[in-house]
């Protein structure tokens, strides 16, 4: 029982202080906190961090542009996806465009965007620009894959549209865009920061990021992208857990 | 009378009805009976307006009017034996509900979905439903497979009660005998024996 107890914290354990002792090792052999600081020293600046009003302020601003890219980029991509499911005019018309998109690189879009819009918008545009594709391919598929038997039944016990939607359509595609939604929920969050970083706004993890750069203050650049690292799983699992407890009731 | 006047259906090369003509009853329960493939199940998406004849008419149906048994349950996965008779009853008529469960034996399964129902339970679900959204003829494909004689007896007086008219397809003596009319077909392309 204990002996198991033990072996289950070893797995657990040894892991994490096996990388931090590989970055230890790695920073004492470049010997230089510019190139590559220690965990210790990264710790430090991210407590020092953590102690100001604008971490915090930061991080939740970028929090909220990003899952502002999240919602327009899910909604736009719903949209898109029954529109160019039902319509053969709108599938030849933006199954292109969106083809596009998915295909333009991130970079590409920021330069881009921020010709056209204001710098504190430019990581939501982004973020949704990112988004869009990837719930529009994944809606795409699942409406294809809809049980044709189902909605012949539709049609038959006389559905309303509306009824067919819900009672047909949506459960048959919640699992399509779960799967979605978890994926483009990563690719919100690394494009939204990456937008900040380009297009640094007043209050944003990127602009920190960027300004730690700059300074040459490389603690501070590790502490940022642990703060994202950290953001990114935290919020993933708390988005598949309400995913799945919507799946359940 | 449902008459039925040279109706012509192919799928690709295959003419599965071939200026094929008859007339049903359009009271009690009639009963179509036949080999697998001959033909039955086209006919009854004809005549529910499923299928698109290239030639040939139907009199005495309206299509929107009729209520048809798939051969395949067809039970949506992610709704409860109760909430697939509902959602075919109009709202004033939802307190149906536990008569219609009863009709198909299923008192006390109203919260199970489908995957938690056995084949023979699932095809009376089907069948409940398909009755309880009604209309003016209900067409039933295979009403009774992997439902027990004894029990499928007893539906089919239930569906008697009902009053509606009837046109099932099977394969079980049973159901046959108990059916007011009998018409024997082969095929394909359908033909009446």
């Amino acid at each position: 029982m204990w002996a198991e107890r033990l072996k289950n914290c070893m797995r657990i354990a040894i892991p994490p202080v096996f990388w931090l002792g590989v970055w230890q090792l790695a920073a004492s052999l470049v010997g230089r906190e510019l190139l590559l600081p220690g965990p210790l020293a990264v710790a430090r600046a991210l407590c020092a961090l953590a102690v100001t009003g604008d971490f915090w302020l930061s991080a939740l601003m970028t929090l909220a542009r990003v899952f502002l890219g999240l919602a327009w980029g899910t909604a736009a991509g719903v949209l898109l996806a029954f529109l160019t499911h039902f319509s053969r005019w709108a599938s030849a018309l933006l199954s292109p465009a969106v083809k596009v998109v998915r295909a333009t690189p991130v970079v590409s879009f920021i330069l881009l965007v921020y010709l056209w819009v204001a710098r504190a918008a430019i990581p939501a545009v982004i973020a949704g620009l990112m988004v869009l594709p990837v719930i529009w391919g994944n809606m795409t598929a699942g409406l294809a894959a809809v049980d044709p038997q189902l909605l012949e039944l539709a049609g038959a016990y006389r559905f309303s549209r509306l009824k067919t939607l819900r009672l047909v359509y949506l459960p048959s595609l919640r699992g399509h865009f779960t799967s979605g939604l978890l994926t483009a929920f990563g690719l919100a969050w690394k494009s939204g920061v990456a937008a900040e970083v380009i297009c640094p706004p007043a209050l944003a993890v990127g602009s920190r990021l960027q300004a730690a750069r700059l300074a040459l203050e490389t603690p501070d650049l590790f502490a940022w992208t642990l703060v994202i690292i950290a953001l990114s799983l935290a919020l993933e699992r708390l988005l598949r857990l309400l995913l799945e407890r919507g799946e359940r009731t | 009378m449902i008459e039925i006047r040279n109706l012509t259906l192919r799928y690709g090369d295959k003419a599965v009805l071939d200026r094929f003509s008859l007339d049903l009853p359009d009271g009690g329960i009639t009963a179509l009976s036949g080999p697998s493939g001959c033909g039955k199940t086209t006919l009854l998406r004809v005549l529910a307006g499923l299928a698109a004849p290239e030639g040939g008419t139907v009199s005495g149906v309206d299509p929107g009017r009729t209520a048809f048994l798939f051969q395949e349950d067809r039970l949506l996965p992610w709704r409860t034996a109760a909430q697939h008779i509902a959602d075919v009853l109009p709202r004033e008529r939802r307190g149906e509900v536990p008569a219609w469960l009863a009709f198909a034996e299923l008192e006390g399964e109203g919260d199970a979905y489908p995957a938690a129902l056995s084949g023979g339970m699932a095809r009376r679900l089907a069948l409940a439903r398909c009755a309880a959204l009604g209309g003016d003829l209900l067409l039933l494909d295979e009403p009774f497979a992997g439902v027990d004689e004894e029990r499928a007896g007893r539906m089919l007086e239930g569906l008697r009660q009902l009053g509606t008219p009837v046109i099932l397809t099977s394969h079980q003596g049973a159901v046959l005998e108990r059916c007011d009319d009998l018409f024997r077909l082969d095929g394909p392309p359908l033909r009446l024996l």
